[in-house]
Parts: C-alpha cells; structure tokens; sequence
C-alpha cells in the first residue's frame, strides 16, 4: 500500500508546478524501457524510502563525506549509529557509490556493522546495502557479494522494516550481473524466500517484497532452466496463489506482485503444472471479480494485467474436458468483455490482452461460446471489429470460435448483425481480416440457407467479387468458393463480372 | 502474428480450414509488450494514473481495394465503394479494361472482342453513338467520331480510339502500375478523384490529358482541382475548350477535362494487371 499511495501523493504535489516536465520524463523513460525490452534487457530496481524521506532524489553530500565517514566508521565507537546514518544518506550519489566500494575494507566494515551486536547499526547498515543496491553501475552490485549470505540469513528474522530491506536489497542485486545471481541460488535464495513467505504471510508488506524479489529471479534469461523448475516444487505457487485475495486495507501491492510471478511461471513451458495447484481458477475467480467490481478502482489495470496472462497461459495447457471445473463460473466471459470496454482506448494494450484470453476461453468451450450470446456480449464484440492493432483479428477469431461450434449460435450471430459487419471487415486492408471474415463468412452460410439470402440483401456479393481479383491467392479461392457454390446459384440477380462478361 | 501451438489439419476439397487455436505466448511475445513496460514504469515509480490522454489509441482499420494492382486504401467506407464502382465496376474480362458504365462495356465488348460484330460491321451500321439515348448508328469508328463532335460537341481531341501509343511513364510509378499509365486517359477516375479533393502523387499523371506534359501536370494539377472544384463543369467547360486544346499555353485549366461519360476504347484504364492472365 505504501507504494501506490505514496505515488499517488507524488503526483498530486507535483502536478501543479511541473505535470508537463513529468510527462515529458515519463514519455522519455518509457521510450528507454521499450528498447530495453527489445534488447531483452529490461530490468528494474526499487528504491525503499525511509517514512520521513521526501521524495525528492537531492544529494546533498559528495565523494568527499563518504571517504571521511569511512574513516570515522572504523575509528569510534559512540557516534557509529549517526555516521553510518549519514553514509546511507551520501550512498544515494551514483559517484558516491563507486567511490565506496573503491575504498580498502569498506565492504568488510559494512559487513561487520550488518552482523554487529547493535541493531540500530544493523538498520542503517543494511539500507546502505540497499542504496548501493540501487545503483545504476553495474560493477557495485558484485562488490556486495560478501553480505548476500547475511542478507538471506535474515530473511528468517521478524523484523519488519529490516526484512523489508533486506528482501528489496536482494531483489536490486540479481538482475545486475549473473555471478550474483549464481551466488545467491548456490545460497539458497528460493528455499529462503519460501520459507519467508510462509511465515510472514500475514505481513503484506513483506510478501509484497517476497513477490517482487522472486519476480526479479524468474525474469532472469536463464530462468526456465535452472530457476523455475526449482521454484514450481517448493511451496511458492502455493503462496503466491493465496495472495491472490486482496486485503481491502493493504491494497493491491501485494497481489500484483505475486500475481506477476505467476505470469513469468505460467508462460514457462512447465506452467503446466500451477493447473494442478488450482491458479486458473484462483486467478480467473480474482478477475472475475475485478470485472464486475463497478468503477475501475485506482491501479486496478496493474494486477488486471498479470491476472490476464496467466488465465490466457494456463487455458493453453488445461484440457478441454477439465476446463470448466478449472475456470469455474462462465461469468468469466463478462469481466474479459468489460476489461476490453473499460480499457480500449485508455491502455489498449490490455484490452488486446484480454481479447486474447477470451480467444482461448472460448476455443474448445461450447459453454463459454454459449455464454457470450447468453450475456448478450456478441454485440459489444462486433463494434470491436472495427479497431485495428490487432484488436480485431482476436474478436473475429473469437466469433469464429463461437460459429464453429454450433449452427445455432452461428443463426443467432446473424440475427445480431454479423453478417453487416462481416460487410465492413471483407474491405479492409489486412489480409489476416479479411481470410477470417471469408472463414466466418463460410460457417455462416452453411448455417442455413436464409444466411445467403441476408448476404445478397446487404449486397455483399460485390464484396466477394472485388476479392476475386486480389492478389493473394488464399482469400481468392475462398472468394470464389463461396461465390460459385453458395452465392452465385442462388441469386440470379446479382450482376457479375462474369455475368456481364457472358452477356 | 502469433505463434501457433497446434497445426491446423489440411483439407483439400475445402478452402476452409478454420480451426480454434490455443494460443501460449511466451515471455517475450510482441503481445506483451506495452504491458511490461507498463509493469516497470511502475516499478520504477513513474506510475500514474491519469495519463490516458497521450496514449495511442487504437484507430479504425482500413479498408483497401482487394483488386490486385491496385494499392488503394480508404478510411471510409463510401470512398472505397465510389472507387469500386467507377474503376472496377464494369470491367472487361478479355482485355481487362474498365469501363465507365455498363453500356459502354457492352459496346466495348461488341466492337473488341465480337467477332460476329466485326463481320456484321462490314456490310452494316454497327457502331453506335456513345451518348446515352441517340441511338444512331454508324458504319466506322471515325463517322461515329465525327458525329459525337458535331453534334454532341465532344472535343475533337477526346481520344476514341485512338491506337495504343507507348508514352513515358511517371519516374514515381511502381512497375505494377506502369501498364496503367500508358493507358493514358483515365478520366472516369480522374475527373472525380479531383472532385472529391483527393490528390494522391501518383495519380497525377493519369489524369491528365497525354499531351499535357509531366511537369504541366504537376503545376497544372492544383489549378484545375480548383477549376474542377464547381462539380460537373466539365462538359460545358470541354466544349469551350476545343480551340485551346492544342495549344502549349493552355489558359483556362478546365480545358483537359472531358466529361466522365465518354471515356472510351484504348483510352479506358486497365482495371488490373494482366500479369497473372485471364481469369478461367
């Protein structure tokens, strides 16, 4: 909670003197994170603030004070608690960083004030730790290596804050270089995460930082081999679903975190085996619930967005026979119907997303299939089918799941208005549409015989006519096909190329 | 677009093969993109929540012409239907020519492609006056060009039938559609594009008269949209237009455009390419 709540509060105080200044940074940042992910570099460190720290990222110390703060760390015993406050303080400096673990012994001190008598020392000891943690150099994280085998021993302990720290400190240091992130498997960082979790559960603080630590593990380039099968047999799936309930109080941090673990395991070729532990369900209960909460809560579309792609993964693997008792109520439908609505023009991103997922739904589901018509939600689908971004190939995709299954639903479609629509998708530019809607097409007007009539009616043959002629020889023959078999026989009116051609 | 986890089975009577498909998409899959941006730009704490104004969103998709060849795209749906109906509509299956309006694709089929009319035509009146409702008949091509310019007042320079003559083509052109651009005269579509204000580059050349030459058109392009822009001058304004139609300093812009009812014969545009032969 404290994280969206504090963001929350960022942007209002900001908003009056630089909003366009942040917009300006966001669109910036976005960009960088975009190529990043390209380069399969995408990474993220989070900074843990001190409850009386301001946002604001000055510094105010340099090198200098971090070298005589050293020298005065090793020499007295009264003011260490201060002095080491202050380091943590002057660690903020990314030059400051490099001059730190420049210094002889400043990790070995650091060390030893982490594992000391003096647990305010220990405090203040570890969120040093955690700023070097957050640098942005990539040669500071394996410098901390001597205090990883510490950090994960505390993992155990009761503090709150401590933990906390710890957990975001460990989260920081893995993606940076890959000898840390051996070290810390070799030292066991999944059995002590799972053992954290378990006994902090009830500490959504602390299971906000778990998920984050482990999310940062299962983004590693190497995860499915080494990471993820390790992870599946310990009792993290288990934790990681029962989080998926979120505390009123708390907020949805914890659940996002978690949710977005099991995203990074369910789209690994092992996902197969969350089904057994019950996720599709947890998770397809969860957004069920989401959907038809009314009014989109603040940063509700940060877990919407995990939650979807797991649904979407975990309908892959589960079999046709067993998927209702795994999705449970078919109310599903409904939520993935209102997502694609709430957020089409706010983050189409998600509403593609959710297209996606109602695509598997609905491909080997005759109950789900049914559903969209029982909700009335095929039109609401259709008025989709004319945004582009690959938005409306899913929808089409998605009907053609329901024409395939029965006739009947294939009758209602067209008492909806399909066939006006599939008018509009045959003219448009991208080839995927317009196979599809010839697919579509085909399932309807065998559906039965006042189908080819409706069409001719909506002077649809012209439409079939003009795409005789394309160049690409896939839509062509389809064209044809239901031009000479379907169309053609049955309406002696229609004038035709061909027709005039004889003539 | 997206990676298939089954195969879909092969039929081969069919054409159809519609399957529901599954789709895993892994980590890294395109689709996730804009998501996992998202998901670190809060991390990163630069979430917000009000910043839906300068996100993209998703666009109405376009729609284009499905005639091969032909690249035209439209927005909106009665724009590609004019474009159906005035180029691809009524189109000659031998030659590929498309004609302006049914009537003159039965007369254009009767005269090119008839072998019946041919030898009819050598002891009797076959061809028939182009304006809709006169009915007449002549013996040659040129009697009926002599009699549309008498009396129905077409420009003496409208090419009939002229024969097809090799003409420089537009250095913008796409090899695809330089078949098109030495059929030079394609006013059916030219006249009215100018009407509906849309100024594609490449079709500059096309309607233009052919001894207009490329850089004339260019200039001369803007004016006569403009002149064009008062709708169906353009027979009044053809009329008057017959002493300047030679002439290397054309005065009134208007002066190259002929009614969009005439356009006939080797001046017709070709519908489609011929590359792929007759269809059947």
């Amino acid at each position: 909670m404290w994280r969206l709540n504090r963001v929350r509060y960022k942007n209002v105080g900001q908003s009056s003197k630089s909003s366009e200044e942040l917009r300006l940074k966001r669109r910036e940042q976005e960009k960088a994170l975009r190529q990043a992910r390209r380069d399969k570099q995408l990474v993220s460190k989070r900074l843990l603030l001190n409850e009386d720290e301001e946002v604001t990222m000055e510094t105010t110390s340099g090198e200098q004070d971090v070298v005589s703060l050293l020298y005065k760390l090793q020499q007295s015993g009264s003011e260490r608690e201060t002095h080491l406050k202050d380091l943590s303080k002057a660690l903020r400096d990314p030059s400051a960083q490099l001059t730190f673990i420049k210094q002889e012994n400043s990790m070995h001190l650091l060390v030893s004030l982490l594992t000391g008598s003096n647990t305010q020392c220990r405090l203040h000891a570890v969120r040093c730790l955690h700023e070097l943690s957050h640098s942005i150099h990539t040669n500071v994280a394996p410098a901390c290596l001597p205090a990883t085998p510490y950090l994960l021993t505390y993992l155990s302990g009761q503090s709150t804050k401590f933990t906390e720290l710890c957990l975001y400190t460990l989260g920081n240091l893995i993606p940076d270089s890959d000898v840390v992130k051996e070290k810390l498997l070799a030292q066991g960082i999944i059995p002590a995460l799972a053992s954290c979790m378990e006994n902090q559960r009830h500490n959504l603080a602390v299971v906000e930082a778990v998920g984050f630590t482990l999310s940062q593990l299962l983004q590693a380039k190497d995860a499915a081999e080494k990471i993820i099968p390790t992870v599946l047999t310990s009792c993290l799936p288990s934790q990681l679903l029962s989080v998926l309930t979120p505390d009123p109080k708390f907020g949805l941090a914890p659940a996002i975190e978690c949710a977005w673990c099991l995203h990074y395991l369910a789209c690994s070729k092992d996902g197969r085996e969350l089904l057994a532990q019950g996720a599709l369900l947890q998770c397809s209960s969860l957004l069920s619930s989401l959907g038809g909460a009314e009014g989109s809560k603040e940063g509700m579309e940060l877990l919407v967005c995990p939650l979807l792609r797991c649904v979407g993964n975990l309908l892959s693997f589960c079999p046709v026979n067993s998927l209702s008792s795994q999705v449970g109520d078919v109310r599903l439908v409904v939520a993935l119907c209102a997502f694609l609505q709430a957020y089409l023009h706010t983050q189409p991103a998600l509403a593609r997303e959710s297209a996606w997922v109602l695509n598997n739904l609905t491909a080997h589901s005759g109950e789900f299939c049914s559903a969209l018509l029982t909700f009335n939600l095929v039109p609401g689908l259709m008025q989709l089918l004319l945004f582009s971004q690959g938005i409306n190939t899913m929808i089409l995709r998605i009907l053609a799941n329901v024409a395939h299954k029965k006739k009947e639903l294939s009758v209602q479609m067209v008492h909806l208005g399909l066939l006006s629509t599939l008018c509009s998708t045959l003219k448009m530019a991208d080839q995927e549409m317009v196979t599809l809607s010839l697919e579509v097409l085909f399932m309807l007007v065998v559906s039965g015989p006042q189908v080819v009539d409706e069409f001719v009616r909506l002077n649809g043959v012209p439409l079939l006519e003009a795409i005789q002629y394309n160049s690409e020889g896939e839509m062509r023959q389809r064209a044809v096909y239901l031009l000479e078999r379907h169309l053609l026989s049955d309406s002696s009116s229609a004038c035709t190329v061909d027709n005039v051609s004889s003539s | 677009m997206i990676s298939l986890t089954e195969t879909t089975e092969e039929q081969s009577e069919l054409p159809f093969n519609f399957v529901p498909q599954l789709f895993h998409l892994h980590k890294d899959h395109d689709l996730f993109e804009d998501g996992d941006v998202h998901r670190h730009m809060y991390l990163q704490d630069l979430y917000c929540v009000s910043e839906a104004e300068d996100k993209s969103t998703p666009s109405i998709s376009q729609f284009a012409c499905h005639i091969s060849g032909c690249s035209a795209v439209f927005s909106v749906l009665e724009e590609y239907e004019h474009h159906y109906n005035s180029l691809h509509r009524h189109v000659c299956c031998s030659c590929r020519r498309s004609l302006p309006s049914a009537r003159l694709l039965d007369v254009h089929i009767q005269e090119w492609h008839d072998s019946l009319f041919t030898i009819l035509a050598q002891t009797q009146d076959m061809y028939q006056c182009l304006v809709e409702g006169c009915g007449q008949k002549f013996r040659t091509n040129k009697d009926r060009k002599d009699h549309l310019v008498m009396i129905h007042k077409y420009p003496p320079d409208f090419r009939f039938d002229k024969p097809k003559k090799d003409r420089r083509t537009h250095e913008t052109k796409k090899p695809q559609q330089i078949e098109t651009a030495m059929e030079v005269v394609d006013d059916t579509c030219g006249s009215e594009r100018v009407h509906d204000g849309l100024s594609d580059q490449q079709e500059l050349g096309e309607s233009m008269e052919t001894h207009v030459s490329e850089e004339e058109a260019a200039q001369n392009y803007a004016a006569a949209a403009a002149a064009a822009a008062g709708g169906d001058a353009g027979l009044s304004a053809a009329l008057h237009s017959n002493k300047h139609a030679n002439s290397e300093m054309p005065k009134p812009q208007y002066s190259y455009r002929v009614p969009t009812t005439v356009c006939f014969g080797h001046g017709s545009v070709r519908g489609f390419r011929g590359r792929r032969g007759r269809r059947k």
